[in-house]
């Protein structure tokens, strides 16, 4: 199934800048994620992965430019609770963990179970954390583990988790391998496989090369804050990649004209 | 998606590293047995040196004496988890009760005057929480400043006097008592377990344990932080509101001298002294009523034994630091780095 084919991206950014005082962090991204499709963002450091990802989450407030989803336009200026709210699960490069709460609080955080309206209900948050770990084939330990004494594989797994757990149509994901061994980058890896083929809209970023080639549909290149190029991975040479990164390669003409 | 046991080892923990703490184990971790046994040794000094600090009456009157700090505490308490900190709780205590009992004194309905002190205090924690959220003040220095402003206040609206008479009625309030157990120790109870119920089994606790363990994370989760913010700061000040009621009914007068950095300073370090950590996130209402409890227990102690007083503050900032000190030990075990 060719990403293309499908009619509607389920994200999309058009022209999204953002700028921190005299520091422009942003000065033109694009780019679209379709259902079913794992899309790789790369670029250097400072190229703006990062400042975009926020963007859409909700942390920052884009000054300029469209976020579509699923072809409705999304208020520049939401709140996370409003990006969650319009289907779309993120894992923070740094995890967004509470590090004094347990696993299993942190995986509902933000969406604790209740009864009777105020009351926690702790057995159904614990089964749903120990269900969801179970289903991703994670075993980090007791769910009552405060995250303060997991390792950082376990935390990234652990955070993932909880992504796949809201069942969001769209998951971003900053960074998941940074911190992670060769095993435990696998196993991300073969998450994102899984995720695809249940039809989400898979948007990682990352600067591991190996991995985006080995995992993602296509790539979009950032430089400096602007979409420089779209390549299906598949078509394109790593060679390409990494000049298009460093600037070796010119960016597409067609986004610089708009 | 095919997983290979190989794989899955990658993320499995081991059981060992993560192991369930054993029952002893974890009695001996928690910040009130050690306090406990704080208060059993200066129990046991106390009554070596005179027999009538064992007398029932005496220890009523020790549980009556924390009170006033325990209330105070449990608002404090979950602020401080909360990742805030309140210095104006004893200005609180004394401008709400001022208000409250001036009024109660000019023939207002009692519940009235109760009602309008804890507005009073619940107006201080909207203001805390507005120089704390909107003009980036760091907490310590904006509740300082309301500190001085609502103790200035307390001046002003009173001319500096002491507001008497109360009615009977209100008095009785903070002087009786029901089945054997004075009025004030039912109100600390109350106000203890519904604190106790709030942080620990409510979403809202959690969501206060989330945001003062880690602020940005429970951005990034969609929590509503500057709300739960105003929350507690709001309940800070309500509670030192309630305290403040009590006290005014207990002693029978409004008082311009009672409440104050002395209130303030105690109230703190209870809190800190019952484990609640001072960078957030940890913390119990059960510590914070040992804390209450021992800070009561050494002021009584000292006085039955025949201690100069001056011994009473250099044994609650030994436990203080101390305690602290235990704290940050806590939370090494608790987090490692990654």
């Amino acid at each position: 199934m060719s990403p293309l084919s499908q009619t509607s991206p389920a994200l999309e950014l058009r022209a999204v800048r953002k700028s921190f005082g005299p520091v422009n962090a942003l000065s033109h991204v694009d780019f679209a994620a379709y259902p079913g499709e794992v899309h790789a963002i790369v670029g250097d450091n400072g190229a703006g992965k990062s400042t975009m990802i926020k963007i859409v989450t909700g942390i920052h407030k884009g000054d300029g430019g469209t976020i579509l989803v699923n072809g409705q336009e999304m208020d520049l200026r939401h709140d996370a609770s409003q990006s969650q709210d319009r289907g779309i699960a993120v894992v923070y490069q740094d995890l967004a963990l509470v590090e004094c709460l347990d696993i299993s609080t942190n995986m509902a955080l933000g969406n604790l179970p209740y009864r009777w309206g105020v009351f926690l209900d702790r057995k159904r948050m614990d089964a749903e954390a120990a269900a969801a770990l179970k289903d991703l084939n994670a075993r980090v330990g007791d769910v009552r583990t405060p995250v303060g004494l997991l390792s950082g594989g376990q935390r990234q797994v652990v955070a993932i988790a909880r992504a796949v757990r809201m069942n969001k149509p769209i998951i971003l994901l900053d960074e998941p391998t940074a911190a992670l061994g060769v095993q435990e980058s696998a196993y991300v890896g073969r998450t994102l496989d899984r995720l695809r083929a249940d039809g989400k809209a898979v948007i990682c970023i990352s600067h591991d090369l190996e991995f985006v080639f080995k995992h993602s549909d296509r790539i979009t290149v950032l430089r400096l804050g602007r979409t420089v190029g779209t390549r299906t991975t598949a078509d394109v040479s790593r060679d390409e990649i990494i000049s298009l990164i460093t600037g070796a390669a010119p960016a597409d003409t067609l986004q610089e004209a708009s | 998606m095919s997983t290979t046991a190989t794989a899955e080892l990658a993320v499995q923990t081991e059981r060992r590293d993560t192991p369930r703490t054993p029952i002893l184990r974890a009695v001996l971790l928690r910040q009130e047995t050690w306090l406990l046994a704080v208060v059993v040794v200066i129990a046991v000094i106390a009554s070596v040196r005179n027999p009538n600090f064992m007398n029932p009456d005496n220890l009523v009157e020790i549980l009556r004496g924390s009170v006033i700090y325990f209330i105070m505490g449990c608002g404090a308490a979950l602020l401080v988890i909360g990742g805030g900190l309140d210095f104006s709780v004893g200005a609180i205590f004394t401008i709400s009760a001022l208000v409250g009992t001036s009024l109660i004194s000019q023939g207002v309905p009692i519940v009235v005057g109760i009602l309008a002190a804890l507005a009073v205090g619940a107006l201080a924690g909207v203001v805390n929480h507005l120089i704390v959220t909107y003009w980036h003040v760091p907490p310590i220095i904006a509740t300082l400043g309301t500190f001085f402003i609502a103790l200035g206040l307390s001046a002003l609206i009173t001319g500096g006097n002491d507001v008497v008479p109360l009615p009977a009625d209100f008095m009785k309030l903070g002087q009786g008592s029901v089945l054997f157990v004075p009025n004030v120790i039912w109100y600390g109870l109350i106000v203890g377990a519904l604190f106790y119920l709030v942080l620990e089994r409510t979403r809202f606790g959690i969501n206060v344990r989330a945001v003062g363990g880690n602020r940005q994370a429970a951005v990034g989760n969609g929590l509503r932080v500057v709300r739960i913010d105003l929350v507690l700061y709001v309940l800070a000040g309500v509670t030192a509101a309630i305290a403040g009621m009590i006290y005014s009914a207990r002693v029978g007068a409004g008082q311009v001298e009672a409440g104050g950095s002395s209130v303030t300073l105690v109230v703190v370090t209870g809190v800190l002294i019952g484990g609640v950590s001072l960078l957030g996130g940890l913390g119990s209402i059960t510590g914070v009523a040992v804390g209450a409890v021992l800070l009561s227990v050494i002021d009584n102690a000292l006085i039955v034994a025949q201690i100069p007083p001056q011994y009473n503050n250099v044994v609650v900032g030994a436990i203080l630091v101390g305690a602290v000190a235990v704290d940050h030990l806590r939370r090494k075990q608790l987090y490692k780095p990654r």
